[in-house]
């Protein structure tokens, strides 16, 4: 009789805990759906779309520079989903990336010794983990990034920590990226308090919000201006933007994390860019990494 | 550990109530400034242009709003400034991350330029509380 009391009670609060972990990821998800929606329209035929998504572009472009008719899944490869000229040119470096070695020694990093006879493989025994950051730690009440976890690893096992943006700390995700596609995993970040639903509003007002001198906010460029050419390059899609990371990129030819690169992009809207292990940061990544949800992991990769 | 008495407790109240009511003031007085009247460096003079942009870049600073600028943050045009006017100088050096110099420009526009970005970054930020939500899909933003 106990064991059945007992047993009925364990099944009512683990309804009950995944009814509310349903209910805080709502306004996420409904965002994620309206997003896959928004681009899905935008690059069907960009051609026959022109007046409402891509008013300044020639007809040219529009004629030959997309393929169409795209679908959720193949935004997974950022701006080469849509743009023709450079996805010829990304199949060709893909042939021989230049990010190989990186792995490479990423995996060399995840096996070597610290000086107190542990390693990484202490505090991450599952190596395909890309997919799973940033994670909101209930405990501490704050959105925790992949590179933080790295460094909490390092430092609680006496040893230095690692800059946030390039060198080890690149190579390491990149082994981690790198083994999720090998597993086939996909994009799986979770928002199951309303602690974590707050983490995740605060970094969607961030990434929507005009800033800088230029007062353009992230959703200027990779929402609304998706597809649209910058000189002579299409700007990518927020669908997609963080399953490939970090990325190997020409222009700095080198590997960099995803913190990197953001701190990059709020640079050019003119901004001073807040710091990697910052809450704004954080939280902006949670964002842009939720709205990639189900969609397989593809790092690291090549970029211009 | 620290012990709060009742007097450390109302002292440490007020503080906090004196950094809260500061920002929100000046939250609503920059709302309705001019940049161009205000950061005029002919009409208010240099120093008063450059007292401005201090004021206020230590909020946005505070709110991590400070702009940026050919790789020079607000704060680093106002303490060039001040170093070109200590020094006599006519101009003040663009820098870049590493130090080198990239350009000049004369005192009188990196004053501007600083009161008008730190008055802006306020400013911009207000405005967005309530525009973020037009460009988000699925919630303003009509396509």
């Amino acid at each position: 009789m106990l064991l059945k009391v007992v047993k009925t009670i364990t099944l009512l609060m683990l309804t009950s805990s995944v009814i509310n972990a349903a209910e805080f990821n709502t306004q996420a998800e409904k965002d994620r759906l309206a997003l896959i929606k928004y681009f899905e329209a935008k690059f069907e035929d960009p051609e026959k779309n022109r007046n409402t998504f891509f008013p300044y572009s020639t007809d040219e472009e529009l004629k030959n520079g997309f393929i169409t008719g795209l679908k959720h899944q193949d935004f997974a490869k950022g701006n080469y989903a849509f743009n023709k000229d450079g996805r010829a040119q990304y199949d060709e470096i893909k042939e021989m990336p230049p990010y190989e070695d990186a792995i490479e020694e990423g995996e060399a990093l995840y096996s070597k010794k610290f000086k107190n006879g542990k390693s990484f493989a202490s505090c991450f025994p599952d190596t395909s983990i890309g997919g799973l950051y940033p994670i909101f730690d209930e405990s501490r009440k704050q959105v925790v990034t992949i590179g933080q976890s790295i460094n909490e690893c390092l430092t609680s096992n006496g040893e230095k920590k690692w800059k946030m943006s390039k060198g080890n700390m690149a190579k390491l995700q990149a082994y981690f990226a790198y083994e999720t596609m090998e597993a086939e995993k996909k994009v799986d970040i979770k928002i199951e308090s309303s602690d974590a639903a707050a983490a995740y509003q605060r970094g969607k007002e961030y990434y929507y919000t005009q800033r800088g001198y230029l007062k353009v906010s992230c959703a200027s460029c990779h929402v609304q201006g998706a597809g649209q050419r910058v000189r002579n390059e299409k700007m990518s899609q927020l669908l997609g933007q963080t399953t490939h990371f970090p990325v190997y990129r020409l222009k700095w030819a080198g590997l960099g994390t995803l913190e990197r690169r953001m701190g990059g992009c709020i640079k050019d809207e003119g901004q001073v860019p807040p710091k990697s292990t910052s809450d704004d940061m954080k939280e902006l990544l949670y964002f842009m990494s939720y709205m990639s949800n189900d969609m397989p992991v593809d790092g690291p990769d090549i970029r211009k | 550990m620290i012990k709060l008495t009742g007097k450390k407790f109302a002292k440490l109240t007020l503080a906090t109530m004196t950094v809260f009511s500061l920002s929100s003031l000046m939250a609503s007085e920059v709302s309705s400034m001019d940049v161009r009247k205000v950061c005029d460096v002919n009409k208010n003079g240099i120093q008063s242009v450059l007292n401005m942009a201090s004021k206020y870049n230590k909020i946005a600073k505070k709110e991590g709003l400070e702009f940026m600028r050919l790789g020079m943050k607000t704060s680093q045009y106002i303490s060039g400034t001040q170093k070109s006017i200590k020094n006599g100088l006519a101009t003040v050096d663009i820098l870049n991350k590493k130090k080198k110099k990239t350009g000049t420009v004369t005192t009188q526009y990196a004053a501007w330029r600083a009161c008008s970005f730190a008055i802006t970054a306020l400013q911009q930020a207000k405005d967005a509380k309530t525009t973020w939500r037009l460009a988000t899909p699925g919630d303003g933003y009509v396509y």
